[in-house]
């Protein structure tokens, strides 16, 4: 077995929890110790995705080309999935709160059965990725990005219990809703900010330019701009609730137009 | 309002608008505004071609919508002036808002801000000596340090201090940003990017400018020794590499290669490997095969213009070279004569498998070893040191804001009959509920005992 089918096998077990997680809901057994197998299930099933990134790192090694998993869309995709799961599952430890997580999984399962369509092999790396840059951008942006995700989740939760008059009470809180919009946006902004200053550094090292203007480049400052623009609404304006998980939305529009979007306009990223 | 009536006329009318000024440069509204501004303006960058006008111009005559284009400078909104301006807006926005809160800052810094986000009043039997001393050891646990004590006329006030240092990470990232903002508009204006392409065994010492394609002279010549591509055995290339020597004006050199991601800095201008091109050939190989005879391939040099076929005494001459763009390849032209025949021009390609036929002999193109000339990006940009320093100061500010939490703690006691009155109050930057829970909680656990 190698890593593209363990990758599959993945895809499945992550419908397979969300279908688990509904069944346990519907049937009245919300209880604790039923919550508490499907969390470990799930650090399961997260243990397993950083093996089979493991293994496709170790299989790039056998074949003689190795390097990091992360040079092109399908490994691209496999991490992006990775660090969603990683942030959900320390979304569901700080805030005991499991519906987010519900809610968030199915980016992640998606994320994971979209592999099935493009191309799995492993190739060698081109001269332009051969950098030890790669790993510190690729990291960097990719758990910003996944901050984002899981305010992302919250503020559609969000926006939603706000137009139910009377929210079911197993659903979270409004404020907690907001505190996580806000929370993971003050975790992922860091990050995301570390991997345009990485991303300047590796494209200063290799074409001579920190900053060139390159869509990927740009819209990766429009993401953030529209993030600096949330935290300072938020912090100094006093924006809550449904203002600011409307910025979330349209934060997180911003990073999936960078990672997918930016691929139909030309550019210097085209290997992503 | 009657006293500012009575000020002169001059200042009734300069005033209102030095007022609206300062406004607009410190308040957090005109960020948020500009952020949000510059996201759409460069999403305008991305959607418009860019660095195109040419066509631009050509296309639409002098209709408005070019004239338009032109004075916004559409095709090139990153460098455009309103651009720009909106940059400097910002950062001069940001240095204002810094400004604003700094005096803030630096009084919580010296402790003078006596802002407490909690207050606890308690009163206890003991005397406030006891109670100091129970309250400095049982505190340790949230505080970590010991507490300065102050006594005066009425009681004594015990307080605790911790990480101050988180006040420094507001400053910092918003001064980083206008580091890096300054940093961008040096490299604007003192820096430059070009591009030289070399031929393998050749000279240069200039280079065209990429934003306007001007000839530029570099005070140090470039020699390329060699250019090598390496590919990986299924075809995808590995490695380019340019081998040069660099001379400056006094003679010396300096000898290295070139390749992506490993550039050379030289008199602090950095070159690198950018692309490659095929410019000639430096060895073909062509099979010759007489109408008995078996076929033989032999190599030539096409700058040795003459090949003599053994059996037939044709002559073959080599007289261009195509490196190739369609399904066919690489392909030569080569002018054929018989021994007394009128010469004749054929094209033969490296990809078609059936040899060509002429005057009885069949030809093929069977291979050739390339000529290089290496493409490399030249430099120079003295407004990068400035961002990395600026990037610098973001990821330190980033720390402090994130994993470092200021936390103020007072308590006051005092003896009031046989009594002291204890007054707690805190002041947590981050983390406020739990801070303060904890100090509750561990301020009534103390009083418990005995």
């Amino acid at each position: 077995m190698d890593s593209v089918d363990l990758n599959s096998y993945l895809a499945f077990g992550y419908l397979g929890w969300i279908i688990a997680y509904l069944i346990t809901s519907l049937s009245g057994r919300a209880a604790l110790t039923a919550k508490k197998t499907l969390f470990w299930t799930l650090v399961l099933l997260f243990v397993i995705h950083t093996a089979a990134i493991g293994l496709r790192w170790a299989e790039s090694y056998w074949m003689g080309i190795g390097h990091a998993p992360l040079s092109n869309l399908y490994e691209s995709l496999v991490f992006f999935a990775w660090t969603i799961l990683l942030a959900l599952l320390l979304v569901w430890r700080k805030f005991r709160n499991d519906v987010i997580v519900f809610v968030g999984m199915p980016i992640v399962f998606i994320v994971m059965a979209s592999t099935f369509l493009i191309d799995s092999q492993i190739r060698p790396l081109i001269p332009a990725l051969q950098s030890n840059w790669l790993v510190a951008h690729v990291f960097t942006c990719f758990l910003g990005y996944a901050g984002f995700a899981v305010s992302f989740v919250a503020a559609v939760l969000l926006l939603i219990v706000r137009s139910w008059e009377n929210p079911p009470s197993f659903f979270p809180k409004k404020a907690l809703l907001d505190e996580i919009v806000y929370r993971s946006i003050l975790v992922g902004f860091p990050l995301l900010s570390l991997g345009i200053i990485t991303g300047a550094a590796w494209a200063d090292h290799a074409w001579g330019a920190y900053w060139s203007w390159d869509p990927k480049e740009t819209w990766s400052l429009i993401t953030w701009m529209v993030y600096a623009g949330f935290l300072h609404a938020r912090l100094t304006r006093g924006w809550s609730g449904g203002k600011t998980a409307i910025l979330s939305v349209i934060g997180f529009a911003a990073v999936m137009f960078t990672y997918f979007g930016v691929n139909y306009l030309p550019g210097l990223h085209s290997y992503f | 309002m009657k006293a500012k009536v009575s000020r002169g006329p001059e200042k009734k009318e300069t005033a209102p608008q030095a007022n609206i000024i300062t406004v607009f440069f410190t308040s957090v509204r005109t960020t948020i505004t500009l952020l949000f501004l510059l996201a759409l303006c460069a999403i305008l960058g991305t959607v418009i071609p860019q660095g195109e006008m040419a066509d631009v111009s050509a296309g639409a005559g002098h209709s408005f919508v070019s004239r338009i284009a032109v004075i916004l400078d559409l095709n090139n909104v990153y460098r455009s002036w309103w651009f720009t301006g909106l940059l400097v807006l910002l950062a001069m926005n940001i240095l204002g808002c810094l400004l604003k809160r700094m005096p803030l800052i630096i009084s919580e810094w010296k402790g003078d801000q006596k802002k407490r986000s909690f207050f606890l009043t308690l009163t206890d039997s003991r005397s406030p000596d006891e109670l100091k001393k129970l309250f400095s050891e049982r505190l340790k646990a949230i505080m970590k340090c010991a507490p300065k004590q102050t006594n005066s006329a009425s009681g004594s006030e015990l307080s605790w201090e911790r990480q101050k240092i988180y006040l420094l990470g507001f400053p910092l990232i918003h001064i980083a940003i206008i580091v890096i903002l300054i940093g961008g508009l040096i490299g604007v204006f003192f820096g430059f990017r070009g591009h030289v392409q070399i031929k393998v065994n050749e000279k240069s010492s200039t280079y065209a400018l990429l934003s306007t394609g001007e000839v530029k002279t570099l005070p140090f010549t470039i020699a390329v020794d060699a250019f090598t591509l390496t590919r990986y055995p299924t075809g995808e290339p590995k490695e380019f590499r340019s081998d040069i020597r660099l001379i400056d004006q006094s003679g010396h050199e300096l000898k290295g290669s070139i390749r992506v991601n490993h550039p050379i800095t030289f008199d602090g201008i950095s070159l690198y490997q950018s692309d490659y091109r095929i410019v000639g050939i430096s060895k073909v190989s062509i099979s010759i095969q007489s109408e008995d005879g078996p076929a033989e391939t032999i190599s030539v040099n096409p700058m040795e213009p003459l090949i003599t076929t053994k059996g037939s005494g044709m002559e073959i001459k080599i007289r261009g070279f195509d490196p190739g763009s369609s399904q066919r390849g690489a392909g030569i032209e080569v002018v054929v004569s018989a021994k007394d025949g009128k010469p004749s021009t054929i094209r033969l390609y490296e990809n078609d498998t059936a040899p060509v036929k002429i005057g009885g002999v069949k030809l093929g193109f069977k291979g050739y070893e390339p000529t290089y000339a290496t493409g490399l990006q030249v430099g120079y940009d003295p407004g990068s040191r400035v961002v990395w320093i600026g990037s610098i100061m973001l990821i330190f500010g980033f720390i402090l804001t994130l994993f470092t939490n200021i936390q103020r703690l007072n308590i006051e006691l005092i003896r009031e009959n046989d009594k002291t009155r204890i007054t707690v109050s805190g002041r947590s930057k981050r983390m406020r509920k739990e801070f303060r829970e904890s100090v509750e909680s561990t301020v009534k656990d103390a009083l418990k005992t005995s």
